[in-house]
C-alpha cells in the first residue's frame, strides 16, 4: 500500500487500514535544543522546521498560522502575559485595529507553496488559530483574563463573538483554497492539576462559539484538533462536547493516560503523548516508553510523537534513536482487522457533499 | 451576632466579594470583634474552604483568584488592627520564579494562597537570579523560600537556589518548597528541595507545617 502523507493521516484518522502510522513532529524545536545538537554534528546550514525534519528522516510536517492583529493594532509582546487591554473602553479602542480582510492574511505565493507540496506527496499541512481561550488571554494578559470571567462576562463574550464572526470568514475563504490535512486551536488551558476554568465557564463563555465555528470547518472536510498543555483529562469531554475531533501535545508528566480518553471519546484522535523526560535516558528508555503506548495506538486513532518539544537535555544521538523507534513502532500501527471508530468529521464531509 | 458575621464575611470571600468582604471587616471591628478572630475564623476559614475545593477541582482559578483578592480587601482594613493588638504574622516566606523564567501566575496564586494563612511575603517578582534571594534570606527574618519553575528548562534554577543557600550558610535556616508544571516530587527529592506540592491550595498547607516546624 503506498499513501501520500495526507492520505495516511485521513485513512489514520477514519481508522481504515494504513501502511503505518504517519511519524510526526508538530512542534518546531527549541532554539537550546538546536543548540546543543548544532554543536554535536547537526549541519549549520539544517534551519528551519522543513530542513530539520528531512535530516531526521521524520515525515514532513508543516503548520501555517495567522494573527488577528494588523499593523495599527496595539504590541503584544508574545510570551510577556502582559496584554493591551483592561475594559469595555479598551475595547472600543482596539477592535478597529484587529481582523484584517481575510483576503489578505495568507499570501497567494504561501498558497501556491502550500499546494507544490502537498502534490509531492510527503508533506502534512496544518492551519492553525488561537482558541476562544488563548485569544483573550492575549489581549487581556494572563491574570486580567482570569479575572475577566468575573469582572468583564459580557465583554469576554463580545470579544469572541467578533473573533468568531472574522474566524467563519477566514475558515471559508481560506479552506476553499487550500485543504489543510487538519487545524489546530490553540488553546493551552490546563496545567499539571487540571483545567484552569470550571466546565460552567467553558459553556458560558467557549462552548458558544467553538458551536459556532467547528460546522465551518467540518463543512470543509477538515478535523479539528485542540492544542492544550497541562492534564485535559477533564477538557477532552469538553472539547469533545463541541465537536472537536483530535487533542495533542497530551503531556505525560501531568498525568495524561490516553487510555483512558480512548475508553471515554474513542471518536476522537490523540497527538503526542510520548513522554519527552525519558529520552535522556537512552534507547531502552524510549523503547519502553512506545511499549507502554503501542496498547493504546493499536486499538484507536492515536498518532505517537513527542508530547510537546523535545527538551535540551537530549542528545542529538538519543534524539536519532528515538525517530529510528518512532519509525519502528509506527510500522507496527496498520490498523489491518481492527476495529478503530472514525473521526466523525469525515462522516461530517460526506454529508455536506450530498 | 460576631459568628454569623464571621460565617458572611467568608461566604462572601468565597463568592469573591471583595468590596463586600472589605465593608464586613470593617463592621466586624467597628462591633468589637477582635481582629485575631476576623483573621483566622472569617478570612482564613474562607480560603480554607476555597484551597481544599481548589484541590478537589470544585473551585478553579478564576475562582481561586477573586477569592484571594476579596481576602486581601479584608486584610488590608484588618492590618492596622492586627498591628495595634500586637498580633503578629505566623512567619515569613520569600517566594520568586527562577532564573530565566518569566511566569507568575503560579507563583502569585501560591503568594495569595499563603498570605492567606497569616503568613508575610516577600515576592521578589521573576526571573530572580540565586544570590538575590540569598541576600534576602541573609537580610530578613525568613523561614520559608518558595520557588517557581514553569519550564523544563528553568526547573534546574530551582536547584542553583539551594546550593547558592548552601554556599552562604544559610540552608539549614529555612526550609525550601518548589513547584511548577514541571516539577515532580521526584525531581524535588534530588535537588534537596524539603518540600513540592501539586496545587497552590496544598503549599499553602505546607507553609505553615514548615514554619511551624522551623520556629517549634
Amino acid at each position: 500500500m503506498k499513501l501520500t502523507a495526507s492520505e495516511r493521516f485521513a485513512r489514520y484518522l477514519s481508522g481504515q487500514c494504513v501502511d503505518r502510522m504517519p511519524a510526526i513532529e508538530w512542534a518546531p524545536w527549541w532554539h537550546l535544543t538546536l543548540g546543543r545538537w548544532y554543536g554535536e554534528g547537526l549541519p549549520a546550514d539544517c534551519a528551519g522546521v522543513e530542513a530539520i525534519q528531512d535530516y531526521f528522516g521524520l515525515d514532513k510536517c508543516l503548520q501555517t498560522g495567522v494573527s488577528y492583529f494588523t499593523p495599527a493594532s496595539p504590541v503584544v509582546i508574545p510570551g510577556s502575559g502582559v496584554g493591551c487591554m483592561e475594559d469595555e473602553e479598551d475595547w472600543a479602542r482596539i477592535k478597529p485595529t484587529l481582523f484584517p480582510d481575510v483576503r489578505t492574511v495568507i499570501p497567494q505565493s504561501h498558497f501556491d507553496w502550500l499546494q507544490r507540496t502537498h502534490e509531492r506527496g510527503d508533506t502534512l499541512h496544518f492551519f492553525t488559530v488561537e482558541g476562544f481561550f488563548w485569544y483573550p488571554r492575549v489581549l487581556f494578559g494572563i491574570e486580567n483574563h482570569l479575572y475577566s470571567f468575573y469582572d468583564y462576562p459580557e465583554l469576554y463574550k463580545e470579544m469572541c463573538q467578533a473573533y468568531a464572526d472574522w474566524l467563519v470568514e477566514l475558515f471559508d475563504y481560506v479552506f476553499s483554497r487550500f485543504h489543510f490535512d487538519f487545524m489546530s486551536f490553540a488553546e493551552d488551558m490546563s496545567y499539571n492539576s487540571g483545567p484552569m476554568i470550571s466546565k460552567e465557564c467553558f459553556d458560558e463563555f467557549l462552548a458558544p462559539f467553538y458551536r459556532k465555528v467547528i460546522p465551518v470547518i467540518h463543512k470543509h472536510g477538515i478535523p479539528v484538533f485542540i492544542d492544550s498543555d497541562g492534564d485535559i483529562t477533564m477538557a477532552v469531554d469538553w472539547y469533545a462536547s463541541v465537536g472537536a475531533d483530535g487533542m495533542f501535545p497530551l503531556e505525560r508528566q501531568a498525568g495524561v493516560d490516553v487510555s483512558t480518553y480512548l475508553d471515554k471519546q474513542p471518536q476522537m484522535s490523540f497527538l503526542g503523548h510520548f513522554d519527552k523526560m525519558c529520552m535522556k535516558h537512552g534507547e531502552s528508555a524510549m523503547r519502553a516508553e512506545f511499549e507502554r503506548i503501542l496498547p493504546s495506538m493499536q486499538r484507536g486513532k492515536v498518532i505517537a510523537s513527542v508530547d510537546h518539544q523535545t527538551p535540551p537535555d537530549v542528545s542529538m544521538e538519543n534524539y536519532k534513536a528515538y525517530v529510528a523507534l518512532l519509525h519502528e513502532y509506527a510500522a507496527k500501527i496498520t490498523h489491518q482487522g481492527s476495529n478503530i471508530t472514525p473521526c466523525p468529521v469525515f462522516d461530517t464531509a460526506e454529508r455536506s457533499k450530498a | 451576632m460576631s459568628t454569623i458575621l464571621l460565617n458572611e464575611i467568608s461566604e462572601k470571600l468565597q463568592r469573591g466579594k471583595a468590596k463586600d468582604v472589605a465593608a464586613l471587616v470593617e463592621q466586624a471591628l467597628a462591633e468589637g470583634v477582635a481582629p485575631e478572630i476576623i483573621l483566622n475564623d472569617a478570612l482564613v476559614v474562607g480560603m480554607n474552604v476555597i484551597g481544599d475545593k481548589f484541590r478537589e477541582n470544585q473551585v478553579f482559578v478564576p475562582e481561586v483568584l477573586v477569592a484571594a483578592r476579596a481576602m486581601n480587601a479584608g486584610l488590608k482594613i484588618l492590618k492596622p488592627a492586627l498591628a495595634g493588638a500586637g498580633v503578629e504574622p505566623l512567619g515569613t516566606a520569600v517566594i520568586c520564579t527562577v532564573k530565566g523564567d518569566m511566569h507568575d501566575i503560579g507563583k502569585n496564586l501560591v503568594k495569595m494562597m499563603i498570605e492567606g494563612q497569616g503568613i508575610a511575603c516577600i515576592d521578589l517578582g521573576v526571573d530572580v537570579d540565586a544570590q538575590v534571594i540569598v541576600d534576602t534570606v541573609k537580610n530578613n527574618d525568613v523561614q520559608l523560600v518558595c520557588l517557581s519553575a514553569l519550564l523544563t528548562t528553568t526547573m534546574h534554577g530551582q536547584k542553583d537556589v539551594i546550593d547558592a543557600l548552601k554556599e552562604a550558610g544559610l540552608r539549614d535556616q529555612v526550609r525550601v518548597m518548589v513547584g511548577g508544571a514541571p516539577v515532580t516530587q521526584a525531581f524535588a527529592d534530588e535537588i534537596g528541595a524539603d518540600c513540592y506540592t501539586l496545587d497552590a491550595a496544598s503549599a499553602a498547607r505546607e507553609a505553615v507545617r514548615l514554619i511551624r516546624e522551623m520556629r517549634a
